[in-house]
């Protein structure tokens, strides 16, 4: 593996990291990268608008309940 | 069934981190959705056997995790996949255009084994500890250390990450990566 200074120095504290999986050597540089566009992208998902369809299926859910329980309470 | 607004509050608050876990599993928004409503469906199916108090998210998760393999399974049967990553490159939606910076890793994200692609959203994204996952996947929290490991290097390879170049691969890398793939 190639590593030029700047990636000299982010080796050394390796071990300050709690609980880091120990097997298959992946250096902490490479690892951080990953793991912080693996949270963007996901987030970048997460963040987007909840279509109409899960709104609106909750919604109607709840209204036919009203209804169901209005229903049983006039029976 | 009888569901109670706070419940439904509640799982209408699940739905965006629902559909962030479908779409990076599946691949595909539309096939996402129709996982995220089959999850609803059936969490209120049984919302009876969901006990209070404990991690709703969690429980719905394993839902969606189960559905997602048995439909998996089901088209298996049906169409020939031969390394699994039937999931393919994301639709890219035009009106979306600021999701193509995500292009790429996307890609690379499909191209894992379903079972290391999961543990790594369920650990890596989704904020589930390693005992969660490994309840989700209905599997060994060893298992699921090991998933993420594996699933984190092979990333790294895709993208030919070495920590001291920007993410993405250059063409010259990313051509070889296609072309030993096919």
């Amino acid at each position: 593996m190639n590593r030029d200074n700047r990636l000299a120095r982010a080796l050394p504290d390796q071990t300050s990291a709690p609980g880091a999986p120990a097997a298959p050597k992946l250096d902490r540089t490479a690892q951080t990268r990953i793991g912080d566009k693996l949270r963007s992208m996901y987030a970048d998902l997460v963040q987007q608008p909840v279509p109409d369809r899960f709104t609106a299926l909750l919604t109607k859910l709840h209204e036919s309940d009203s209804v169901a329980e209005k229903a049983e309470r006039k029976a | 069934m009888s569901v109670d607004p706070e419940m439904r509050d509640a799982l209408l608050a699940a739905v965006p981190s629902l559909r962030a876990f479908a779409i990076s599993l599946s691949g595909q928004v539309d096939r996402a959705d129709d996982l995220v409503q089959d999850t609803l469906l059936r969490a209120l199916a049984n919302i009876d056997r969901f006990e209070r108090g404990t991690n709703l998210n969690a429980w719905l998760f394993t839902i969606l995790r189960n559905l997602f393999h048995s439909e998996f399974r089901k088209r298996r049967r049906e169409v020939e996949d031969p390394d699994g990553s039937f999931a393919g490159r994301l639709q890219v939606q035009p009106e979306q255009g600021a999701h193509l910076d995500f292009e790429d890793f996307r890609d690379a994200l499909s191209r894992l084994p379903a079972d290391q692609r999961e543990a790594l959203l369920l650990v890596g994204a989704s904020g589930f500890s390693y005992e969660e996952a490994a309840n989700i996947c209905g599997c060994a929290v060893g298992t699921i250390k090991s998933r993420v490991n594996r699933a984190r290097s092979r990333l790294a390879a895709l993208l030919a990450v070495d920590g001291a170049e920007d993410l993405g691969p250059d063409r010259a890398t990313r051509a070889a990566l296609q072309t030993a793939a096919f």
